[in-house]
């Protein structure tokens, strides 16, 4: 399977982990690339972790287990870390550097991570990574919630993935209802210029 | 109406797994669907649901799953195509009528889906209900891709038709909920119906006729078994004296398993897409030419106990390997534990670095929402009973209010269970207060409420009625007023429903209310006797996205003091957070239920902008 790779998605419910996901698979699709993507419904909507996979170039299995993952694509801070078991030797990771804080903590009983300290441990566990603030990205394009498709043009855009930007535009406009899309592609397009050099 | 999965023959898409099996429904022609939603099952009801404009088909969210088959079941009866959908605890619900259908035989056609959940990814038991299709005699087919689910529902629906006899599709909560590419077949028009002939003599299974039905029904399934020694979705390949046989989505791990890189592994694969009736004599030839079998199949050692028995009448020299090493009959396989099996056998080494050892981190568990009534109910109930009472619960989100400082789940079993078992448990000196939804009430606790008046069993039931099935994606239910889609339903009163079913004492209390709340469970503490006390409130995500619900304030902390923070620590609300000695509610997350102000003289209300 030349060109097989494992992407795996990770993010807190109501985020809209898996709206990216499926944009981003209907995106292979677009490509002419082989893909199937998994997703675990049920009690992700209340707050929980929502953890997703977009496999491409030819496998059947919808799942990714620890090791596997030849890219992580991190929506929130803690769960991007919490997911480092799944990068395999030298996987890529696009990661959110922006926290939700889960009950726990904004209950002052235990304490995130200093970001810089999720950064370097992601860091030394991939090969090639890339940091962003979907936060801001996405309340510059217009909603906060778009962040996520800033996240994918950058991934694009940095070559990431095995397609670039312009395919995410047509599935975005294809797919999402026209005042989201205006939204997202402005989050995309403010994804890609992130200019920051990949580590 | 426009809508994807009405697309043209040739069109192809990426479906859910869900959403390829009501392609698959309609590219057969179904004439009626019914349901409860459960998942990982939802989305097929819910997908048809949003197509039923079309006129394609009669849809319905029945009221539990013995009902939503019952129904089916006269539908298919009346000569319609017809495709039940559940997950798979619902199939306990309605396995009486199930194993009396099979041997009666539907002329129509039935279709059972049964979403099975190994792993437990959101259910109270992983049962594997392969077994019922073996139990009750019924085809089953297990797809293993979005592909594979739109034709074997397909296929499956056309066997049903053919044969009279109810078919299973059995899935996994991985293939509901993988996506995959699906190219659409020609979208006919609906089966046409076929005509009822009276015949007591086979439909009303009087023992006389049951006896004779059940001989009937296994002629049938053996004139189907020659059809699965042929199905397209049993496929022998490879070659070699290894065999493998797979069902289900080991399929795929098998796939993936296998090695990708230096020659062709030796080894003979029987893909199982059609699994029961097994296909014996294909089976059979099968395993002549191995001497050793691998059986992948989650769950339950079903395919390893036929072919080891197959081997022995035959005195087959196979080894049969399932169960045991890497591969269990709890949870999932995956790719990783197949190969742990499998490569051995080819020879093969593995050389896997193993993954860095996860971190210790703060959890995330899943949680009831800011302003959920639920809350509020179980806090005033904490704050009543304390741990004086035992706290039955049931099926819902609800069954989230387990967790500290709520504390109000001690026991669950099953949908409606709450107010039977807590009856039984009140027998023997306990108090105890049961926990039940709206949806859950109208599933099965009517029931046990009967037999808690009959009885004269000595039980509080909280019916926490939040006006929608809030768990699995807001379905509607007899206690709905508008349904998610905007049409009207017809709305069953649930307090007439409790004082039909006997019930004296019945009070209707507002989630929010926390002065009524207390006043009103104080009062019920004293009595005894089958009290209810119904608690209304819109769940808060269905209120906000259906009924367009504002709200035109938000709490804040007023003052801080020790007050402030044991509200914080009692009432749990998402919404509240820390910093150092500082308690403080997030604006963004607030929705103004104002519970934590009524209950704390340190918290204000403040007027907010709606979002």
């Amino acid at each position: 399977m030349s060109g097989a790779m494992r992407i795996y998605l990770t993010g807190v419910g109501g985020q809209g982990t898996l709206t990216a996901t499926t944009l981003l698979a209907r995106a292979a699709v677009e490509c002419g690339l082989e893909v199937v993507s998994g997703e675990i419904h049920g009690m992700a909507q209340r707050g929980g972790i929502v953890e997703s996979t977009v496999l491409l170039g030819g496998f059947q299995s919808p799942t990714i287990r620890p090791g596997e993952a030849d890219l992580m694509l991190g929506f929130e801070a803690l769960e991007s870390l919490r997911a480092v078991p799944y990068l395999a030797p030298g996987a890529g990771a696009v990661c959110s550097v922006d926290f939700i804080p889960p009950p726990s903590v904004s209950m002052g009983r235990e304490r995130l991570p200093d970001v810089e300290e999720v950064k370097e441990k992601i860091r030394r566990a991939a090969g090639r990574v890339l940091f962003l603030s979907i936060n801001e990205l996405g309340r510059r394009a217009g909603a906060v919630r778009s962040g996520n498709s800033a996240l994918l043009g950058a991934a694009c855009a940095r070559g990431f993935l095995p397609f670039g930007p312009e395919v995410l535009r047509g599935v975005i406009r294809k797919y999402l209802p026209p005042a989201d899309a205006e939204i997202n592609l402005r989050a995309l397009d403010l994804g890609a210029e992130q200019t920051k050099p990949a580590v | 109406m426009n809508h994807l999965l009405l697309g043209s023959a040739g069109e192809k898409h990426l479906l859910l797994g869900n959403e390829a099996i009501v392609r698959g429904a309609l590219e057969a022609g179904v004439n009626f669907v019914s349901c409860y939603p459960g998942t990982p099952s939802s989305e097929v009801p819910d997908t048809f649901r949003r197509l039923a404009a079309s006129g394609r088909f009669v849809f319905e969210y029945s009221v539990n799953e013995k009902v939503a088959l019952e129904c089916a079941a006269g539908a298919a009866l009346s000569g319609a195509l017809c495709l039940v959908t559940m997950k798979h605890v619902g199939v306990n619900v309605a396995a009486d009528p199930l194993l009396t259908m099979t041997y009666t035989g539907l002329p129509g056609g039935l279709v059972l889906l049964s979403a099975d959940d190994p792993g437990c990814h959101s259910s109270q038991n992983e049962q594997d209900n392969r077994i019922y299709a073996r139990f009750a005699g019924m085809p089953c087919f297990e797809p293993a891709s979005a592909l594979e689910c739109k034709e074997m529902t397909t296929a499956a629906l056309r066997l049903a038709r053919e044969s009279g006899q109810p078919v299973m599709l059995r899935t996994t909560t991985r293939v509901n909920h993988l996506r995959g590419p699906v190219r659409f077949g020609p979208l006919p028009e609906p089966a046409p119906i076929v005509p009822f002939v009276r015949d007591p003599g086979r439909f009303v299974p009087v023992p006389a006729v049951a006896r004779a039905r059940h001989r009937a029904s296994a002629a049938n399934l053996e004139r189907i078994c020659a059809l699965s020694e042929e199905s397209p979705f049993n496929r022998v390949s490879g070659e070699g004296d290894i065999g493998i046989i797979a069902s289900g989505i080991s399929r795929a791990y098998l796939h993936d398993a296998l090695p990708s890189v230096g020659p062709e592994p030796q080894v003979r694969v029987f893909d199982l897409g059609m699994s029961w009736p097994l296909p014996e004599k294909t089976l059979e030839n099968f395993m002549r030419r191995i001497r050793v079998l691998l059986v992948l199949e989650e769950g339950e050692a079903l395919l390893e106990h036929a072919t080891n028995a197959l081997a022995h009448k035959l005195s087959l020299p196979v080894e049969v390997r399932g169960k045991g090493g890497s591969l269990e009959i709890f949870g999932e396989y995956s790719v990783p534990q197949v190969r742990s099996a499998l490569w051995p056998l080819l020879g093969l080494r593995e050389e896997r670095q193993a993954p860095a050892p996860p971190e210790a981190l703060p959890g995330r568990p899943p949680n009831l929402c800011p302003g959920c009534a639920h809350r509020s109910a179980f806090y005033a109930a904490r704050k009543v009973f304390g741990d004086e009472a035992f706290y039955s619960s049931d099926i819902g989100c609800y069954t989230l209010g387990l967790l500290p400082p709520l504390r109000a789940a001690d026991f669950l079993f099953c949908m409606g269970s709450s107010i039977s078992a807590g009856s039984g448990f009140a027998r023997f000196g306990k108090t105890v207060v049961a926990f039940i939804g709206d949806s859950t009430f109208f599933h099965s606790g009517l029931t046990g409420l009967v037999n808690a008046v009959f009885n004269k069993h000595n039980i509080l039931v909280v019916i926490l009625d939040n006006r929608t099935t809030a768990m699995t994606g807001h379905q509607p239910n007899p206690g709905v007023d508008q349904d998610i889609l905007g049409a009207d339903c017809t709305h069953l009163d649930i307090e007439s429903a409790v004082r039909g079913c006997g019930v004296t004492r019945a009070v209707r209390a507002g989630g929010y209310n926390q002065k009524r709340l207390i006043a009103l469970l104080e009062e019920m503490k004293r009595e005894t006797g089958v009290r209810v006390l119904i608690v209304e409130e819109p769940c808060v995500l269905y209120a906000r996205r259906v009924l367009k619900k504002k709200h035109g304030q938000r709490a804040q902390v007023a003052r801080q003091d020790s007050v402030a923070a044991e509200c914080l620590e009692t009432l749990a609300c998402p919404a509240f957070f820390r910093t150092g000695e500082k308690c403080g509610v997030n604006p963004e997350q607030c929705t103004g239920c104002m519970v934590c102000v009524q209950t704390s003289p340190s918290f204000k209300a403040q007027k907010g902008e709606d979002q």
